[in-house]
């Protein structure tokens, strides 16, 4: 699943324009860094993939398929190949931990035996499984990003799309994650992020995507940042 | 089947998260399809009633006192008028034997007319008391009849009456299926309200719409099941005390009332199952639309 985004502009009304002309290629398996200061139009780039938004002018494309064109009951089935970490986290306060995971996996006709193996397992590998009854409200900041992080990983979706997963996160946890995001790309799942941790795009030196008020102005193989 | 029992699970958590509120909505329902379901058997009684009492109005024409007249001839024309429901020809002898014995001890007096003065008449009954004018005028316009006796006001009364029992149970029906309707949609859409935001995120995250939809369309569903079940058994329970009173109390309407348990737990049987339906209706209105804005991209 390649994604493209040909000549796209969004402008969300009466007059921003987030997003102005972008023209770029991700192959499967890549992995991009987008970045750029606060308000440059990195979330609404990612938005774009995940059809939570549709573009004002040109058009993205999944796996050469027109996102814009893509009929309403195949939205879901889309989603679940996608892992989403958002930048405000979407969990759902009244559910716990444990059940903000399982009931992605449910919504997908998955048995319970193998919801909560599944469930156990993702929220060990980001190391919350002592919280797992709490609900958002009750965690920091971190844990919840982990949650959300977690959830993106339950269906082991073919692409992964973070909005700065690391934001809320002190360096050492935030070196886990990245290892969690390396791990699932070296697995071939192609990984778009968003950041603006200058330390995590310096000491990987991967793709790096950089937006100016809504404009690309860098794709650079092996960057780096210094925003 | 896993699906489902997730499905009913999530159902089970929004009830039981908006337990007040639900519980106000299957007492609106259940009282609002109570009234429904009183009223409409009511109008049922009443129609039977009136329908009994109907089939008693009786027209008596009587003929011009004409020997030459052709007695079968007058009956066959009468007998194809349009409101003719069934007819009796009584001869002048008939005529006076039944009017003697209705006399009794006073029949002598009879004896005194000499010759017989009642002619040939005919008892007609009619199907409807509205069709009773209809049949007056017709008769009134042959040659061969000579006097038309009915009891008019009587008639114009018993199909007002019938006329007006039919508009209030089309009113109360009305009344009764809007407000329950509105109140499931009102509920469903507090639900759903609510859980904005939790609807926007399974959407995110892969669920499909039918998925997120059907909990909330099925406690809408549940909570008018359960008030017309609630409705049902109040019925129940207040109909046959009060057929039970009424035959003791008001004997001459005992032959005129539905007694039949049958036919009353089918009533109620029926009841719940349109009880449930618009439930099901109206959640699923309301849950479509909100979905719908929703789950739809900037
Ligand atoms: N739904 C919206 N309605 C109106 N304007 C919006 C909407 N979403 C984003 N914008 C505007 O678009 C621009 C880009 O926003 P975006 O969220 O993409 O920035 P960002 O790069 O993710 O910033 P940050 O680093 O703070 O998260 C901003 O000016 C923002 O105000
Ligand atoms: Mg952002």
């Amino acid at each position: 699943m390649n994604i493209t985004f040909s000549e796209v502009t969004k402008t969300f009304e009466p007059d921003i324009t987030a997003l102005f002309d972008i023209s770029l290629n991700i192959e499967q398996g890549e992995f991009v860094y987008v970045v750029g200061q606060t308000g440059s139009g990195k979330s609404t780039l990612l938005r774009l993939i995940t059809r939570e938004i549709l573009p004002s002018a040109g058009v993205v494309a999944v796996g050469g398929y027109d996102l814009r064109r893509m009929r309403r009951a195949d939205v879901p089935y889309y989603r679940r190949d996608v892992g989403l970490v958002a930048q405000d986290f979407k969990l759902i306060q009244s559910l716990t931990v444990y059940e903000n995971i399982a009931f992605v996996m449910e919504a997908m006709s998955v048995p319970k035996k193998l919801v909560t193996e599944r469930t156990k397992d993702v929220i060990n590998q980001v190391g919350l499984w002592r919280r797992r009854s709490m609900r958002p409200a009750q965690l920091s900041g971190g844990e919840q990003q982990r949650v959300a992080i977690a959830r993106a990983l339950a269906n082991s979706p073919s692409l992964f799309i973070a909005d700065e997963p690391t934001g809320n996160l002190d360096f050492h946890t935030a070196a886990e994650v990245m290892k969690i995001l390396f791990a699932i790309n070296a697995a071939g799942v192609t990984v778009v992020m968003s950041t603006h941790n200058q330390a995590i795009v310096n000491a990987s030196r991967q793709r790096v995507i950089e937006l100016e008020n809504g404009k690309l102005i860098r794709d650079e193989k092996g960057g780096t940042y210094s925003g | 089947m896993t699906t489902l029992k997730y499905i009913l699970r999530d159902m089970w958590r929004l009830v039981v998260h908006h337990w007040v509120l639900g519980l106000l909505t299957l007492i609106t329902a259940g009282v609002m399809l109570w009234i429904l379901g009183v009223t409409t058997l009511f109008s049922l009684n009443l129609e039977n009633l009136l329908s009994r009492l109907e089939s008693e109005l009786v027209v008596q024409a009587y003929l011009v006192k004409d020997n030459t007249l052709d007695i079968e001839k007058v009956a066959a024309k009468i007998q194809a008028l349009e409101y003719v429901y069934a007819m009796k020809i009584y001869s002048p002898s008939d005529s006076l034997a039944k009017l003697q014995e209705k006399m009794g001890s006073q029949s002598r007096a009879l004896d005194m007319l000499g010759e017989n003065p009642i002619p040939y008449n005919f008892e007609i009954h009619v199907h409807k008391a509205e069709d009773v004018e209809h049949l007056v005028d017709e008769l009134n316009a042959m040659p061969e009849i000579d006097d038309v006796v009915y009891a008019g006001l009587v008639v114009k009364r018993i199909s007002a009456l019938s006329r007006i029992s039919s508009r209030i149970a089309l009113v109360m029906f009305i009344l009764s299926v809007v407000i329950t309707a509105l109140v499931v949609y009102n509920t469903i859409h507090i639900s759903l309200y609510s859980r904005r935001e939790e609807i926007g995120i399974m959407y995110l995250v892969g669920a499909t719409r039918a998925y997120i939809a059907t909990p909330f369309v099925l406690e809408g569903t549940l909570l008018s099941l359960l008030g017309a079940l609630i409705a049902a058994a109040g019925i129940i329970g207040a109909y046959f005390p009060g057929v039970t009173l009424i035959q003791a109390n008001l004997p001459f309407l005992r032959n005129s009332i539905i007694t039949d348990r049958a036919v009353i737990f089918r009533f109620c049987a029926l009841l719940a199952g349109f009880g449930a339906t618009l439930g099901w209706v109206c959640s699923y209105i309301i849950v479509a639309r909100f979905i719908n804005s929703i789950t739809k991209p900037e």
